[in-house]
């Protein structure tokens, strides 16, 4: 449990976010945003309460729902449409899950724990899903149907007529130069850092994917370099 | 005259003596209230006067020098739309560089090589008039959304990365830059950039963060970075495009589907300014995409009572928390879809949704909903309509819906069709590929 002075200190970094003026314009009560939510059908979770803590600034109340309410939220906006004020709750939810990474919260390393090989996949290719990923084993629940044709992978996926999608572990085929180019973005935005706080294990391995990629990246440099010589 | 109210002296449902029936008759009644109505109508309600229109400061900061705006000339031969409050969009119709999706080209592939070959058949000359390239990640704006990681800041680099590169691409190709104006595939992408470019406009203090980064990358231009004049979604392409579709590429008659459509959320609830509303298509009440598209080919566009609702996707949701959402697609999208609309087939627009609704129906069995519907985005069913081979093209095969059972419908033959894409399978084994275009032309140097 964090003291008083922690959460104040969560609640300020979530205000300083320079979208959270336009998020939040005042609450009537109202609660369109409620009973428009995907997600208040299912879990105990209101976007109606949630602009409520952050109105009155409740901070205790506010570390309380980043535990678990926050990651009920299925960021559909639809109670961002809706608002008479032209809050966007979803848009709060989405700093407050940042701000819940940044102070390393265990609510969000356990959220994420399922999460981490679209993670990998993300950062290391600046791809987010692969053909790879959704093979029928990993999805039981999908049913029998999932793939209509038998065949293997490589080959079904050489029978698009597109080059780009020609490729198994990356949904499109993504140019060693442009995934560095990500490893740079990632780094320079405190992306990695994030990362490191959620999941040390995950960061290692991707901290060695990108230094492997990176000398993979140069090597092609050199090359291409002395052939243009 | 007809007293439709008691008047007790008590008011109308007690709210007090002052409110009177006035026992007009209908159309006095709506003579009378014509003002407020038309102040009401969400097609005339003017909100555009509280609200700013972020392209009018883009043009200020460009006057400025602090950006350089990737115009859509008269080579796009660019086509005018409006959107929500009536203001005017521009959506480019040549010259396009396909800004992919990742959940599409891995597990929908059919959405991209649907648009592709319509294009082709439209007579567009891919390396000329659209470019499919390598040298693109996606937005990473599925994983923000889902797990938290990430911030405005990369979200807005990769927004200027992605886009500056579609700024310089023609220029491997001998063309001018600007030349190729992207186009968005994905709805969360659309979404997210559209947000990403409000606040990299509004705030000076973003915009030097960024240009760091762009610097560091080599990617601004005259040390200013390039933003687009237009975010375009292909189905906004589809939907400018729709008549001619339907008059010169179309061969199959639709008229006897039933068609309902899920537009995505993330296409029109967020900057919902910008998105497209038309009054031939749902009264201009709802977006028009997706649905445009079904109605210009004909097939008979079903209305549904959770036509507003989200597919329940969620990002995050899908992966851990699947229970949540199968059973919101089940209970608002898939059963309403089958039992209200009796629908024969359901358009998405978007990623997220397709892939959602697509897979989450057998699963309902456990629960004894046992109601399935083939899921598809609009442009596939739109190249069904133009003769596109099920498989080879629209490579419905990565369905698990029973797309089967609409193709049929439609009169085209699955088995058969079945029958040539396994024997082209032992064509591609032994190298015999067939693209849409000169492979040659992915290749980003």
């Amino acid at each position: 449990m964090a003291t008083y002075a922690e959460m104040q200190e969560i609640f300020e970094d979530i205000k300083s976010d320079l979208r959270y003026d336009h998020e939040l314009n005042g609450c009537l009560n109202c609660g369109i945003c409620t009973a428009t939510c995907p997600s208040a059908h299912f879990y105990d979770y209101s976007p109606r309460e949630i602009v409520q803590l952050l109105w009155t600034e409740n901070v205790e109340q506010i570390y309380d729902a980043m535990q678990e309410k926050i990651w009920a939220c299925a960021q559909c906006m639809t109670c961002a449409a809706r608002c008479p004020f032209k809050n966007s709750p979803g848009g709060l939810v989405a700093i407050m899950r940042e701000v819940a990474i940044k102070h390393g919260l265990q609510s969000a390393k356990d959220v994420l724990r399922p999460f981490g090989r679209v993670m990998l996949k993300l950062i290391t290719t600046g791809n987010q899903l692969s053909p790879d990923m959704i093979q029928p084993d990993h999805f039981p629940d999908w049913g029998p149907n999932i793939q209509k044709v038998e065949g293997n992978l490589k080959t079904l996926r050489k029978a698009i007529p597109l080059r780009t999608l020609q490729t198994t572990d990356t949904a499109w085929e993504v140019s060693l130069k442009t995934s560095v180019e990500m490893y740079t973005i990632w780094e320079m935005t405190g992306v990695l850092k994030s990362l490191e706080i959620m999941d040390e294990n995950l960061y290692d391995v991707i901290q060695d994917f990108i230094e492997e990629k990176r000398e993979e990246y140069e090597e092609l440099v050199e090359k291409q370099a002395d052939t243009d010589d | 005259m007809t007293q439709q109210y008691p008047s007790d002296g008590t008011g109308i449902s007690g709210h007090g003596s002052f409110f009177q029936p006035t026992n007009l008759a209908p159309e006095e009644a709506a003579k009378a209230t014509e003002w407020v109505r038309k102040h009401v109508d969400r097609r005339t309600l003017d909100l555009s006067e509280r609200m700013d229109d972020v392209r009018d400061h883009m043009w200020a900061l460009e006057k400025e020098g602090e950006i350089i705006v990737h115009r859509i000339s008269d080579a796009h031969q660019p086509v005018n739309v409006q959107t929500l409050f009536g203001w005017n969009k521009k959506i480019p119709t040549m010259q396009l560089w396909h800004h992919k999706s990742c959940g599409q080209c891995g597990n929908i592939p059919g959405y991209p090589t649907a648009l592709l070959w319509t294009m082709n058949k439209l007579g567009m000359v891919p390396g000329r008039d659209y470019l499919d390239e390598t040298d693109q990640t996606s937005c990473t704006a599925w994983n923000y959304h889902g797990s938290g990681i990430g911030n405005l800041e990369s979200l807005a680099a990769v927004f200027l990365r992605n886009f500056h590169q579609a700024y310089v691409s023609g220029k491997q190709h001998g063309h001018d830059t600007g030349h190729f104006f992207p186009l968005v595939h994905c709805g969360t992408s659309y979404g997210n950039y559209k947000e990403v470019r409000k606040y990299l406009i509004e705030s000076p203090e973003l915009r030097e963060k960024v240009r760091k980064i762009l610097g560091k990358l080599g990617r601004l231009v005259d040390g200013k970075l390039v933003i687009p004049e237009e975010i375009v979604h292909y189905s906004e392409w589809v939907h400018v495009m729709r008549n001619r579709i339907a008059s010169e590429l179309q061969t199959i008659d639709v008229s006897k589907i039933r068609a309902t459509v899920h537009t995505a959320c993330h296409y029109y609830k967020m900057v919902h300014e910008d998105a497209i509303y038309d009054p031939t298509v749902l009264g201009g009440n709802r977006t028009a995409v997706g649905t445009s598209v079904a109605q210009a080919l004909g097939a008979q566009v079903i209305d549904y009572s959770t036509w507003y609702d989200c597919c329940g996707f969620g990002f995050r949701h899908i992966i851990s928390e699947r229970e949540f959402t199968r059973s919101f697609t089940m209970d608002r999208k898939i059963k309403v879809a089958r039992v209200e609309a009796n629908a024969d087939v359901m358009l998405g627009i978007d990623t997220g949704c397709i892939t959602t609704m697509d897979k989450n129906q057998w699963i309902g069995k456990a629960h004894e909903q046992n109601y399935s519907v083939p899921i598809m985005a609009d442009i596939q069913f739109s190249a069904l309509a133009c003769g596109a081979d099920p498989f080879k093209i629209v490579q419905l095969q990565w369905h698990a819906s029973p797309c089967e059972e609409v193709v049929e419908k439609m009169g085209i033959s699955w088995t058969e069709s079945k029958k040539r894409f396994e024997a082209y399978l032992k064509e591609v084994e032994a190298g015999n590929i067939e693209y849409l275009y000169d492979p040659a032309l992915a290749i980003s140097r």
